[in-house]
């Protein structure tokens, strides 16, 4: 029997092949056998060409894929699909959030004409995506995550399930798309690149990670997916493909029994941080400490359940709601995102006002149709915790409300960007609302900052 | 399985080795903890994930072991029922309908003419409900929401801690990369198991019977100790602690380790396995034939030793382990595996057919139903015998042809006993009876 080389679990694998034989490098001679990691698919192919070695990875089929899509590309949407095809259709393609980075998808996996897996770092995503291949190529479309696994041509999954999706089908795909690609370097969620063969890799960001981002991982963006092929900064965009925003800020107070609770939990909370010099001992991993003490010192255990009280505290004082329902009254008849610290107030807010919520547990079919009628504008309220933190795409929102909120430069980008999809020209609005006073003013001074660089 | 959080607060690193602090499942105060949490449990029967949520919280207080008592909360619900509440009109269809109001507010302003209480009334008229009924069935299909309705075993104290020591054992297998096993006997679980998880293996015989084993998955190799077969281990760990005699250590890299730490476990640990053993006989053909073998060829009748699943063929990345084993009781060194092929389906017997061929296995016979769709042909390229058989094998025959087999596999018998056995001719008649009584196989 010729020499021929499988796909297993990830991996190429050599089978019947004259031990004397030089094998390149990739390959290691492991358990038995040669192998590498399936992603080295497309360097070690001229090799098995020209030892006339049979190649049995391939599973991909041709398809005869037609876009159904009536939107044209925009002239930098082209560019980058150009850019990319020059790069043999391996590398990432940033643009900002709201650019329509799924469009040039679409149009990489029309020009491949094959199968291919969609990764994605949310289920919110997942049904995102899923809706708009469907549209585009009128075809039926697979998905794989926690909550479903239906293998197609076509495919779209979670970063989180594609290691086993790939394991098992990663010969299927003959195209690779990382959606929100700057997750893929995280430490489980880069071995679905490692273990693709797909020949065709595509990655989407707006925020292309840092090299020092990079380091201390386990892989470069790079060599799993190929260089950055195109590029678009936020500011070029603004007012031509996406509607102008502005932030507001509403400042609200404690009542005098909330402010009574807030400052003895804080005394009690920041005193035990602040007598033990838990910032100055261990740095950015002080919480983590402080987490750990509190299994085995009665103090740290006090501190930590005071600052838990604290944030249930700020997550739901009367003033926040109080702002909230003046918001919601002042901009009654507009469409409006409200994001909340927590699910469990995203779903108080949902019985008070009786607006719907989506959140991790609202299934595909309830998530569509709340997405629908506020589209239509059935709904013009949606509550949502997390969930719609990344590129889920609302064009209808026009104000957003954030309720507390994390302090993290990339969340906020993608909040902003949400409500800044280019729909009609309308000025779209960003209103913070904070408790002043409390430690959550200090996370808004930091993401003003990185406003600034956005 | 337990989540992470919960395990790592009771992981102890000292130099390269790991320690899982375990509880002592004989504490009176542990146990008295256990206790009232079991009681607690039960005492929720019927209500909410969420108020059982909040209860446990509660009696969590400031006390220092939470991560102890949540751990214990979490193997009671694990095991528990938790079922959505019946409503009159799925919860999905009541928020379509109340949100078509929303926003709405305690006052009217021109806006809103409706009040929050007006339009809420109508909704739940529209229903046939009360107001209270409705915001308890709003979404009653959250998992928050959901009840308990059967609280699972009926717990001790002990009991529960010591599954709650088998979960924080596997619980350390989750940052897992790569477990090497030693074990003597017991093995068809084992692999059954490892095949169930998804795991690659690596086996080789010990000196002294048994073997080690590494376990990984495919891609280990290329990828220092990656975790992402952690949980699949974490799975597997109760089915080594089937096995009589066993070792493991584990290399993990829990996240507060700086670099790979090893984690030793062996028979000697008081941990349970929640597994079932599969024990019993895979069909009642096997049975059948090991209780007519015993019957009339066991003891001093004669001079082969029938064992069941003792032995392991490796094929390469696959095992197989035949059904039983024959050694002779005077010579160990003679020894005849036993296949039994019966009721299957024709893709198993497909692979079957492979891994015999496989095995390339001289001292082999295979015992094959007729009635499968399967050639003689199929079987022709095999190494090993391969006795055909009706109803059931014809013990008379399968005796007479694992003499042959021993004859030439490993030459003439030193006793001249085997002559006596093979010429008890009027036995024949007697075999022939009990095939036709035993044709209720199905």
């Amino acid at each position: 029997m010729n020499a021929s080389v499988f796909f297993q679990g990830g991996t190429l694998v050599l089978y019947q092949t004259d031990d004397n034989e030089r094998v390149p490098t990739p390959f290691q001679f492991v358990k038995s056998r040669w192998r590498c990691e399936a992603y080295r698919y497309h360097t070690v192919l001229p090799w098995m060409q020209e030892q006339g070695i049979r190649n049995a990875v391939p599973r991909w089929p041709r398809l005869a894929l037609e876009l159904h899509d009536t939107r044209e590309p925009h002239e930098y949407q082209v560019q980058a699909l150009d850019a990319w095809k020059q790069a043999n259709g391996r590398g990432s393609i940033v643009l900002p959030t709201g650019a329509g980075k799924t469009l040039a998808a679409t149009h990489a996996i029309r020009h491949v004409n094959s199968s291919a897996v969609v990764l994605v770092p949310t289920t919110s995503l997942v049904y995102q995506w899923y809706a708009l291949l469907t549209n585009v190529f009128q075809t039926e479309i697979g998905v794989y995550y926690g909550g479903e696994k239906r293998v197609l041509p076509l495919t779209v999954t979670t970063y989180h399930s594609a290691g086993d999706l790939i394991a098992e089908y990663g010969n299927a795909f003959k195209l690779f798309i990382c959606d929100e690609v700057h997750h893929l370097p995280a430490k489980t969620w880069g071995e679905a690149a490692l273990m693709a063969p797909a020949p065709f890799r595509l990655g989407l960001t707006a925020t292309y990670p840092d090299e020092h981002e990079q380091t201390g991982e386990r892989w470069r963006l790079d060599e799993l997916i190929g260089p950055i092929v195109y590029t678009q900064r936020l500011e070029t965009l603004l007012g031509k493909q996406l509607a102008e925003y502005r932030t507001q800020r509403v400042r609200v107070d404690l009542t005098k029994e909330e402010r009574a609770r807030y400052e003895a939990a804080h005394a009690i909370y920041m005193g035990f941080v602040r007598e033990r010099g838990l910032q100055r001992t261990h740095g950015a991993g002080w919480m983590r400490e402080l987490m750990r003490l509190s299994t085995v010192d009665q103090d740290a255990r006090r501190a930590w359940l005071a600052r838990r009280q604290i944030l249930n505290l700020l997550d739901s004082c009367q003033g926040k709601f109080a702002a909230l329902e003046a918001l919601l009254q002042e901009h009654a008849g507009e469409r409006i995102l409200v994001f909340t610290e927590s699910n469990e107030v995203a779903y108080k807010i949902s019985r008070q006002y009786l607006v719907p919520v989506i959140s991790h547990e609202t299934s595909v079919a309830e998530r569509k149709y709340i997405l629908d009628a506020f589209q239509t504008g059935h709904y013009s309220v949606i509550i949502t915790s997390k969930v719609l933190n990344e590129g889920v795409d609302v064009p209808e929102a026009k104000v957003a409300i954030v309720l507390g909120g994390g302090a993290s430069k990339r969340e906020y980008l993608q909040r902003l960007g949400r409500i800044l999809r280019k729909k009609e020209p309308l000025e779209a609005v960003l209103i913070e609302v904070l408790v002043r006073n409390t430690i959550e003013e200090g996370k808004v001074q930091r993401r003003y900052v990185a406003r600034e660089d956005c | 399985m337990l989540t992470s959080e919960l395990i790592r607060p009771r992981l102890r690193i000292r130099g390269s080795a790991l320690h899982v602090e375990m509880v002592n499942e004989h504490d009176p105060f542990l146990q008295q903890t256990a206790q009232d949490l079991i009681c607690l449990f039960q005492h929720y029967q019927g209500q909410s994930h969420a108020a059982w949520e909040a209860a446990l919280r509660a009696y969590e207080g400031t006390r220092l072991d939470y991560v102890f008592m949540r751990g214990l909360g979490k193997v009671l619900a694990d095991s528990a029922t938790f079922t959505p509440l019946m409503t009159p009109h799925p919860p999905l269809i009541l928020r379509e309908r109340t949100f078509a109001y929303g926003p709405v507010f305690e006052k009217p302003d021109m806006f809103h003419p409706t009040t929050r209480q007006e339009a809420l009334q109508g909704i739940a008229d529209g229903f046939g409900l009360s107001i209270a009924e409705h915001d308890e069935m709003l979404y009653a299909d959250r998992h928050a929401s959901h009840r308990l309705t059967d609280a699972g075993p009926a717990w001790t104290p002990v009991e529960l801690l010591a599954r709650y020591n088998l979960e924080l054992a596997r619980g350390a297998l989750y940052w897992a990369s790569h477990l090497t096993i030693e074990v003597s006997s017991n093995y068809k679980d084992l692999w059954k198991f490892i095949k169930l998880f998804k795991l690659m293996f690596w086996a080789q015989p010990m000196q002294g019977g048994g073997y080690r084993i590494d376990l990984d998955g495919p891609i280990s190799p290329f990828v220092t100790s990656t975790l992402r077969y952690g949980r699949q281990l974490a799975a597997f760990l109760p089915a080594l602690l089937l096995c009589e005699r066993w070792q493991m250590h584990a290399y993990v890299r829990p996240p507060q380790a700086k670099g790979e730490t090893i984690y030793r476990l062996d028979h000697t640990c008081s941990l349970r396995s929640h597994f079932k053993s599969s024990g019993v006989f895979d069909s009642r053909l096997e049975e059948d034939f090991a209780s007519e073998f015993e019957q009339k060829m066991g003891g001093k009748r004669g001079h082969w030793r029938l064992t069941r699943e003792s032995e392991v063929l490796l094929l390469g990345d696959t095992v197989m382990v035949p059904d039983f084993v024959l050694t002779d009781t005077k010579d160990e060194k003679r020894r005849i595996l036993i296949e039994l092929v019966g009721f299957w389906h024709p893709n198993y017997l497909r692979r079957k057919v492979e891994k015999v061929r496989a095995a390339n296995c001289t001292h082999l016979l295979l015992l094959v139903y007729k009635g499968l769709n399967v050639t003689e042909e199929a079987f022709q390229d095999t190494a090993s015998q391969v006795i055909f058989f009706q109803e059931k094998p014809v013990l008379k025959e399968v005796i007479e042809i694992i003499e042959a087999m021993a004859e030439r596999v490993y030459g003439p018998r030193q006793k001249p006993e085997r002559i006596r056995a093979k010429q008890r001719k009027p036995k024949h008649s007697r075999i022939e009876d009990d095939t036709i009584a035993a044709s209720d196989l199905e």
